[in-house]
């Protein structure tokens, strides 16, 4: 296609300014997260744009090595945070993603459910909050206030409409002659579904799974009601990086932000490949 | 090698009857095509052999067995389909070796059938080729292969040619038919192309609106159609059909075209209104011809030419050789239809007088 030379002058820098709004708060963060607190600090006219001292310190005082100029002493150190986000996100994400491609493939093929997809869309029009201080009087009496298992159960149930969405579009573009060739050479429904239709889609299922894990990762509202101390999050654990003293500590939340960056960064390179080759479902006519 | 017997079968969704009254034998080793356009019920009859659709009246049979019920996987039927349902995810050798795989056949066999089939098809140089960005053709010897390669004793063919290109459509039309003398087995192709049809089927079944219309070989299908539908749909151009009435002649009964003449004299059972039908190619130019028609449209396509004919309420086609000399577009033509080619039709029933 020939455009003309104004055209993609426009284009490209339509796509810098983009790039800049999107990445810059990003680059500043990553910065930050490596300036001494005299520099993040700093105001006014010391402001750098790149530490001048890089320094590990902000690292070093999340994960409780007191640095030399940080007199505040935290009540706990990063590593729990970081294990309760893995682990409530990621079983959160299983959760959401075995049951949301059950139901999903359950209704493509079958029928099975009828009116479930309206069910599970309204479930999404609820304002969370409405939904979850009954959830943390549930939650309360199951005695799962404060545990990784009960997060990653909520996570679950919230992020399976998404799931169930997503997956159910998928299926639905899936030619049913592939899984019926497979059937006539004498699979039986569990086979083909397990050997044919989820090896098929697994560019769908790794890119579902992304979405889901980065909803969860990033979840602040759910980890502050149903966690207190031992099994808060990532997002909850950076709101509390401030003190009387010294106000917020950006430093140290930069630092903590760009750990909370790399899991969902780590899965995305993981399942690239699967991301790029996209939907080919089958090699059908067009 | 199986015999099919269609038993007054019928499908019907909610209100819409898909198939009536179907009756069909076919026999062991027999290559039955199943022709008609988009709707008519064809794909649904196969689906119904292949047991993708329960019947809702009637019987399935394969060799006197009775197959309502019987869940597809132990048919011992082979379907191509349409847009061929390749496994993507697995190599051109893992397709190949699928059926064999689920049927638990041992490794070597399954390494030497897979080898044969393939060396037959021509996949050799693909077998360890990822199946996802292989071309059309070769998706399509690959479909073949694949349910070939388990010998199933009938094979379904749902419209395998229908998204190859011209030229490699009649090469694998050649293939097809070498193959199923091959491999003898009971073949059924549906198809909307009737040409495939005439080149492959030994018999072919002509359907429209969920009937089956006729039953017969090529030959017999093209030269004595049972109604109109079936004298338009075969043949390419169909058959021309032309609204007339029988009157008596001078040398016997004609049939009188209004104003494009009449007939020359042919044998019916009575008077009254008639559909006066000929093949385009039974065209004989005749000064004195009795039949007279303007011609609308001259197509010259290399070795014959085809005339666009109206007149007054008719339209008609005739295919002429290159050499004839035939007026300009605008210009009239008189010609006379051999009285052996002539079809005649109830004016009503549309079927075969």
């Amino acid at each position: 296609m020939q455009r003309s030379l104004s055209f993609e002058i426009f284009r490209y820098t339509a796509i810098a300014l983009f790039l800049a709004l999107s990445l810059i708060p990003t680059l500043w963060m990553v910065s930050m997260a490596f300036k001494p607190i005299a520099e993040w600090q700093a105001s006014g006219a010391d402001l750098t744009w790149w530490p001048e001292n890089p320094t590990l310190d902000n690292f070093r005082f999340i994960f409780g090595q007191s640095a030399s100029e940080l007199i505040v002493a935290l009540e706990r150190t990063a590593g729990r945070p970081i294990l309760a986000s893995l682990l409530s996100a990621t079983f959160g994400t299983l959760i959401a993603m075995f049951a949301g491609t059950s139901a999903a493939y359950g209704l493509s093929r079958f029928g099975a459910g009828g009116n479930l997809p309206l069910a599970l869309v309204q479930l999404r029009l609820f304002p969370p909050m409405a939904v979850m201080i009954p959830v943390m009087i549930m939650w309360a009496f199951l005695g799962m206030i404060d545990s990784w298992w009960g997060l990653a159960l909520i996570y679950g149930i919230v992020t399976l409409p998404f799931a169930f969405w997503l997956m159910k579009t998928f299926f639905d573009d899936m030619p049913r002659e592939i899984e019926d060739a497979a059937l006539v050479e004498g699979c039986s429904r569990w086979r083909v579904f397990l050997r044919i239709t989820l090896p098929m889609m697994r560019p769908a299922l790794a890119s579902s799974a992304l979405f889901i894990f980065i909803l969860n990762w990033s979840d602040y509202l759910i980890a502050l009601l149903l966690t207190t101390r031992d099994w808060v999050t990532i997002p909850v654990y950076m709101a509390s990086l401030s003190s009387s003293m010294t106000g917020q500590l950006y430093g140290a939340k930069a630092a903590l932000g760009l750990i909370a960056a790399v899991p969902p960064v780590i899965m995305g390179i993981a399942i690239q490949k699967q991301l790029v080759r996209g939907l080919t479902f089958g090699a059908l006519k067009e | 090698m199986t015999e099919i017997v269609l038993d007054n079968l019928g499908k019907s969704f909610g209100d819409f009857t898909a198939l009536k009254d179907m009756n069909l034998t076919i026999a062991q080793g027999e290559f039955v095509a199943l022709l008609g356009p988009s709707g008519c019920g064809k794909s649904t009859t196969m689906n119904m052999i292949a047991g993708m659709l329960e019947p809702s009246e009637g019987q399935i049979r394969f060799d006197g067995k009775p197959m309502n019920g019987m869940p597809m996987a132990r048919r011992g039927v082979g379907f191509v389909f349409q847009n061929y349902a390749i496994f993507t995810h697995m190599t051109v050798r893992e397709n190949l070796a699928y059926g064999l795989k689920a049927q638990g056949v041992s490794r070597a066999e399954t390494q030497r059938r897979v080898g044969e089939i393939a060396q037959l098809l021509q996949l050799t140089d693909l077998l360890d080729r990822r199946a996802a960005g292989l071309s059309v053709n070769i998706l399509q010897r690959l479909a073949i292969g694949r349910s070939a390669v388990v010998e199933p004793s009938i094979f379904l063919l749902d419209e395998p040619l229908s998204n190859v290109d011209a030229a490699f459509r009649a090469v694998m039309r050649q293939e097809l038919k070498s193959l199923q003398r091959q491999f003898k087995q009971t073949m059924v192709y549906v198809t909307h192309d009737q040409l495939e049809a005439m080149t492959m089927a030994d018999r072919i079944a002509v359907m429209d609106h969920g009937k089956l219309l006729q039953v017969g070989t090529p030959i017999e299908v093209y030269n004595h159609p049972a109604d109109t539908f079936v004298a338009r749909f075969i043949g390419a151009p169909g058959m021309n059909l032309l609204d007339g009435r029988i009157t008596g002649g001078d040398s016997g009964p004609v049939v009188d075209l209004g104003a494009a003449g009449h007939s020359g004299p042919v044998t019916a059972p009575g008077t009254g209104p008639v559909i006066f039908g000929f093949r385009p190619e039974e065209v004989h130019p005749d000064p004195n011809g009795p039949i007279q028609m303007a011609i609308t449209m001259v197509e010259r396509i290399g070795a014959r030419i085809i005339l666009h004919l109206a007149e007054g309420p008719h339209v008609a086609k005739a295919v002429l050789d290159a050499e004839t000399q035939v007026p300009d577009q605008g210009g009239m033509i008189r010609f006379s239809v051999p009285a052996a080619s002539v079809r005649l039709f109830d004016a009503q029933t549309e079927r075969a007088l």
